[in-house]
């Protein structure tokens, strides 16, 4: 008789405690969401040679002529309401060939664009750019320029 | 003495001492998403500046304050970044008070 009673009991407290964890790993998932949604994140980066007026890619490519106007379009997801995007572009060894800076406010996703241009001629090489989002590294991407 | 002058002379020549200019590069963009105000503006006291190849902390100090002299604002601003004031990098984000 004892022994159906302790068994009872011991079986509604391990239910118990399985429905209290639970509870509480929802709550969370909760917390993390709201966070999640104050970030963005790059998507995808495009290059190429001319931007529309929704600032995507006509004809993506990653080689360029040394007197292209060199034209990157970065997709981005989230929203915020203060996001710095900078785009790096170094040459070869790393040497920086242009860093410049956007900060936006996106309230869902959003195309950046930046370009890069040289009087006389890009060097041919291999270059990278790389896009930084509030400082951090987000993306990458190669590309080159030939005679 | 020769071989070390053939040394010597060959590491002189070396055709990688000399890196390309970009200087004259230009640069510019714009983005479907709304401007965030004051985008200067990042911890609130001051503005950043990124370091680009040929700066110095006087030549920063020079652009933003009008005076070379007052690169040690600068420096004692970042100094968890720069451990010797005569050698910033290209790239570094300096807080400028």
């Amino acid at each position: 008789m004892y022994k159906t009673r302790l068994g009872t009991a011991m079986l509604v407290l391990t239910l118990a405690s399985v429905l209290s964890t639970a509870c509480t790993k929802r709550n969370d998932n909760a917390g993390t969401t709201g966070t999640a949604g104050s970030v963005i994140r790059v998507s995808r980066i495009d290059l190429g040679r001319s931007v529309s007026a929704d600032k995507t890619i006509g004809g993506s490519t990653d080689s360029f002529k040394p007197n292209d106007t060199i034209y990157a379009s970065i997709a981005t997801e989230g929203s915020a309401p203060a996001a710095t995007l900078k785009a790096r572009w170094t040459y070869q060894d790393g040497q920086v060939v242009n860093e410049s800076t956007q900060t936006i406010a996106p309230t869902g996703d959003a195309r950046t664009e930046f370009h890069v241009s040289k009087p006389d001629g890009w060097p041919a090489g291999k270059y990278k750019l790389e896009v930084l989002v509030n400082g951090s590294s987000a993306a990458t991407k190669d590309f080159e320029v030939a005679p | 003495m020769g071989i070390f002058d053939g040394i010597l002379g060959k590491k002189g020549n070396t055709p990688s001492a000399a890196k390309p200019d970009f200087s004259n590069v230009q640069s510019g963009g714009s983005s479907t998403a709304p401007a965030a105000p004051e985008p200067e503006v990042t911890n609130g006291s001051g503005k950043t500046y990124v370091v680009v190849s040929g700066d110095s902390l006087s030549k920063i100090a020079k652009r933003e304050y009008g005076d070379a002299s007052k690169w040690p604002r600068i420096y004692e601003a970042n100094k968890d970044l720069i451990k010797d004031p005569n050698l910033i990098y290209p790239g570094q984000e300096l807080k400028v008070p």
